[in-house]
């Protein structure tokens, strides 16, 4: 629901050159911005990209349909925007080259999956003033899920309307499909967070926003 | 997912065909080129020209017939939706939404099929931002371990009860064991940036240069370069 799964050659190419285009753009910028936290940084969103793969690869059964988590909403808070982007446009990637989506729509998926993402951080350091770590995260990944699936129905449905000829009656149909799982998604994400955010508070605090300054550097 | 995965790295390390002893920079220059046709053209012929040629190109590299099959069968899922969206009352209509990314998906099992990852990876880090190349690598990598460590947790959590009793229970108990992988993610990154600069990292982890080293097995992969840009000049302007 908040990934693209659709193969090369359906969209056209004015979908999805313009998104890739976009992606790449932000990519440099985010790289940029980056700057000079390499290392540690790159190793750190190598595993926790590593992660988010080995999460989207378990299916879980929704009645005729799996679902499978996107973790975007954990990831934006855990890495920031910038960090969040580069790690969905290299899973992306991936799941392109392992036949999970086309190469074409790499680009439209790390932005789709990255809008959300990027809403995660500063919300999640917004509800923190006033709940705990782990309402503030569950409540942030469950609307950043919800980000997600917003820009995946635009993208789809400006497909279905614009990129192919569509008969606007399909566009209910594919709000039928949707809606439902879009309501899934942001469930289950936030009781992800949720976990996420009781576990790290408990343990590791300082992994969080907001908190004392982030020990991975220290090694 | 991940069994596929490193099935398919398994196959492309392993294989013995032409296609795998070419080089991979030929090999994605004519994996791009296939794309780039079966995207651009609306010639019903050429595509399945290309469709028929990226099928043959799979089955010559001794992949598994059943990772073949996934490979044509995923595209036919997943464009359901835009078929019918799509459908005109003709059939060619159909059938140009669905040899393009048949087509498309072919090659695409065909070039990762017969390429290791190093090398597959080594020409797309050099064109991306330097961090976005080297987590090409690192995630990859990472995805394996923590798919590992993951599948041994929840097989552990079911071992002492933690699937059981409460759908509330049973929900802490999943985000526990998930936030215990993050933890690890975290410990695991670390120890990695470690052993790196003991290795001499000097912010670049560089792909190996084995995927431009051009071979006599090139030769192959030009010849079928050479009758798709015929096959594109020739079939262009058909239906």
């Amino acid at each position: 629901m908040s990934h693209l799964h659709i193969p090369d050659g359906v969209l056209a190419w004015w979908v999805w050159a313009p998104g890739l285009a976009l992606a790449l753009l932000l990519l440099v910028l985010a790289s940029r911005r980056a700057g000079h936290d390499e290392g540690v940084q790159v190793a750190l969103r190598g595993a926790l990209g590593g992660l988010v793969l080995a999460a989207m690869a378990v299916e879980l059964p929704l009645g005729p349909v799996d679902y499978h988590l996107s973790l975007a909403g954990p990831l934006g808070v855990l890495l920031g925007a910038a960090g969040a982007f580069q790690v969905l446009f290299v899973v992306s990637a991936i799941l392109a080259l392992a036949g999970h989506g086309g190469f074409t729509v790499i680009g439209l998926n790390a932005l789709v999956l990255g809008s959300g993402a990027a809403l995660a951080r500063p919300l999640y350091r917004a509800l923190r003033a006033h709940r705990s770590p782990a309402v503030s995260l569950a409540l942030a990944a469950g609307a950043a899920q919800g980000v997600s699936g917003l820009a995946w129905f635009a993208v789809v449905g400006l497909a279905l309307r614009l990129g192919v000829a569509a008969a606007p009656a399909r566009l209910g149909v594919l709000s039928g499909i949707a809606l439902p799982l879009w309501v899934v998604g942001m469930l289950l994400e936030g009781a992800v967070g949720y976990g996420l955010g009781r576990f790290l508070a408990k343990v590791r605090p300082d992994l969080l926003p907001g908190t004392t300054a982030p020990r991975v550097g220290a090694a | 997912m991940i069994g596929v995965m490193a099935r398919i790295d398994h196959l492309a390390s392993r294989g013995g065909t032409v296609w795998h002893r070419a080089s991979a920079l030929s090999k994605l220059i004519l994996a791009l080129l296939v794309l780039a046709l079966a995207l651009a053209t609306r010639s019903l012929a050429l595509l399945g020209a290309l469709y028929a040629l990226a099928a043959a190109l799979a089955l010559t590299s001794r992949l598994p017939l059943r990772l073949v099959a996934i490979a044509a069968g995923y595209p036919i899922v997943f464009s359901g939706l835009f078929l019918v969206s799509a459908w005109d009352g003709t059939w060619q209509t159909p059938a140009r939404l669905l040899l393009r990314p048949l087509a498309a998906s072919l090659i695409a099992v065909w070039l990762v099929g017969t390429t290791p990852y190093p090398d597959l990876f080594a020409p797309l880090s050099r064109v991306l931002p330097r961090s976005v190349g080297d987590g090409l690598f690192l995630t990859y990598r990472a995805l394996f371990d923590i798919g590992a460590r993951g599948e041994r947790l929840w097989r552990a959590m079911r071992l002492r009860g933690g699937a059981g009793g409460a759908n509330g229970r049973r929900l802490a108990q999943a985000g526990d064991g998930f936030a215990t992988l993050v933890l690890y993610a975290f410990e695991r990154s670390q120890r990695q940036y470690a052993t790196m600069r003991l290795r001499g990292h000097q912010g670049r982890i560089c792909g190996c240069r084995h995927y431009a080293e051009l071979t006599p097995f090139d030769g192959w992969v030009a010849l079928v370069a050479a009758l798709v840009v015929t096959a594109a000049c020739v079939l262009w302007r058909s239906v």
